[in-house]
């Protein structure tokens, strides 16, 4: 487990989302990174019923449960800016039974899928983020699995980026800046594409509120 | 006979039959003494007591050399002890039987033997070029050679109370290193040394000389199951790898066989020099990566990072 960096990258001009991802991967594999199978990293949106709020002005909070085919025993169970859990991978059972707690937002699912490549310590996922049926962005994630303070490598993360991203290098994500010199950790990665996941999600519902 | 030596059982029977015949030679031998002790008994005539003493004696002294031709007949049939052998675990090696076709113990005594005079020798030759030598750094290393104490150990043998005070004075020098010592097999050391949170070094020690150094990551297993430290397997990552080579190069470059403890810690300064691995740009190319590798040679003069083909 190493420092990661978890970027959206917009679809280029005048392509669909599937022909900037090849483009993107064909970069890749010019650079002399080999193809190590496929990932996925899914998240589901529980709402906090409205029985178990107690006060009137409360909100309901999200959470997002998600996966990691990185982490294939793993679920990982998160509030926005709030803390993460790590929990075995039947805690989706557990989900279920707190149905009265939190609900399952069924059509908010979104998951990035794609492949997965290594180059040297490097390794890189290049995914298509999904909700639903269509098709609704880019995600690429880098690790650098040698190093386990995002800090210290955060310069050769983005040197590395720049090969292959060039201008669509992300800036550093906010995660690193809590952390200071503590241990990278799995969780990191995991608030890095919630972040992402909910940033697509708004571009989307813009047009979409009208309709509603 | 033949039969006795091959077979265990046989061995371990000779084994009780010496130490009874030693047995048989101590007493054999007291018996000798105590007929010295008590002389010549009360005998009628002079010459009677004189014989009788000398017949006693001579039957002592006969059971003493039957009874040590005894005690030698069976040491052949037990074979040579291998406890408290210099080489520790490896003088078992000479247990094997078969000689002809694994002669690995009288390999390891030839290196052994080799490798003392290489250090003999190679003391004896920095010696001498320290006295008569052109450049000015190593003239200052012979001035600071002579302003230490003449008795600086130079053998393999040291005290291993003496190789703990070098390493622990090195641990406190550097504070973002920390140095854990252990003796797992005999008395060479083993240090485990965890450089801030960037990597772990292992280092196999013969006395003060450092044999092997293995680097691995920060976040990679450095023991193997049994708990002991893996001083075999490499590190999973590529610059890691690299680094050890780098490591192993800096043993050679760092040899000084007078002033051992100045060996190890250049070294270690050197080593410490890794903490930056990841935030220090190439000095010459000003780059990060070259060929997905940051830059993994440090200079051992300066200290400077380079990458492994910009450091020409």
């Amino acid at each position: 487990m190493g420092v990661t960096c978890v970027a959206q990258v917009p679809v280029a001009e005048g392509k669909s989302v599937q022909q900037t991802v090849e483009i993107l991967t064909r970069k890749l594999e010019l650079l002399g990174a080999e193809k190590q199978g496929t990932f996925c990293v899914d998240c589901e949106t529980y709402h906090t019923a409205a029985s178990t709020m107690g006060n009137q002005g409360q909100t309901g909070k999200l959470m997002y449960v998600m996966h990691n085919s990185e982490y294939p025993l793993s679920c990982f169970a998160l509030f926005e800016n709030g803390p993460c859990l790590i929990a075995d991978a039947n805690f989706d059972i557990l989900m279920v039974k707190l149905k009265g707690f939190f609900q399952n937002a069924k059509a908010n699912k979104i998951e990035s899928r794609g492949t997965r490549y290594q180059y040297c310590d490097f390794l890189v996922k290049v995914g298509t983020v999904t909700m639903g049926p269509s098709a609704r962005g880019i995600s690429v994630e880098v690790e650098y699995c040698p190093c386990v303070i995002a800090n210290d490598c955060w310069n050769l993360l983005i040197e590395f980026m720049q090969s292959f991203m060039g201008s669509h290098t992300p800036g550093i994500p906010s995660v690193f800046g809590t952390k200071h010199d503590s241990i990278y950790s799995p969780a990191d990665t995991m608030v890095q594409y919630m972040e992402l996941f909910n940033k697509i999600r708004k571009q989307q519902q813009v047009p979409v509120a009208g309709i509603r | 006979m033949a039969e006795g030596v091959l077979s265990p059982g046989v061995n371990l029977e000779a084994f009780s039959q010496a130490i009874t015949a030693i047995q048989a030679l101590r007493s054999s031998v007291t018996r000798v003494f105590d007929c010295l002790k008590d002389g010549m008994r009360n005998k009628e005539t002079l010459e009677g007591r004189e014989k009788g003493f000398v017949a006693a004696f001579q039957e002592s002294l006969h059971s003493v050399s039957r009874d040590l031709g005894e005690l030698e007949r069976l040491s052949n049939l037990v074979g040579k002890p291998s406890e408290n052998h210099p080489l520790h675990n490896s003088g078992l090696l000479s247990l094997d039987p078969v000689q002809d076709k694994t002669p690995l113990y009288s390999q390891l005594l030839q290196a052994y033997k080799w490798s003392n005079k290489l250090q003999y020798h190679a003391g004896l030759a920095s010696g001498l070029l320290n006295q008569q030598s052109l450049k000015r750094s190593a003239n200052q290393m012979g001035v600071s050679a002579k302003r230490r104490p003449k008795a600086q150990p130079t053998t393999l043998v040291l005290p291993p109370q003496y190789v703990d005070d070098v390493i622990n004075r090195i641990d406190r020098m550097f504070p973002e290193m920390s140095i854990q010592l252990s003796r797992p097999n005999g008395t060479s050391a083993m240090l485990l040394v965890t450089l801030g949170k960037v990597l772990k070094v292992i280092v196999v020690m013969r006395s003060l000389f450092i044999d092997r150094t293995i680097v691995k990551g920060y976040n990679e297993n450095v023991y193997t199951e049994d708990g002991k430290l893996d001083i075999w397997s490499k590190s999973n990552y590529q610059v890691f790898q690299k680094v050890t080579d780098h490591a192993t190069t800096a043993l050679l470059h760092y040899q000084l066989p007078q002033m051992p403890d100045v060996v190890v810690r250049s070294f270690m300064t050197w080593l410490r020099s890794y903490i930056k691995l990841f935030q220090a740009p190439c000095q010459r190319c000003g780059k990060f990566l070259q060929d997905g590798l940051p830059p993994t040679w440090r200079d051992f003069r300066t200290l400077e990072a380079f990458h492994d083909t910009c450091r020409q």
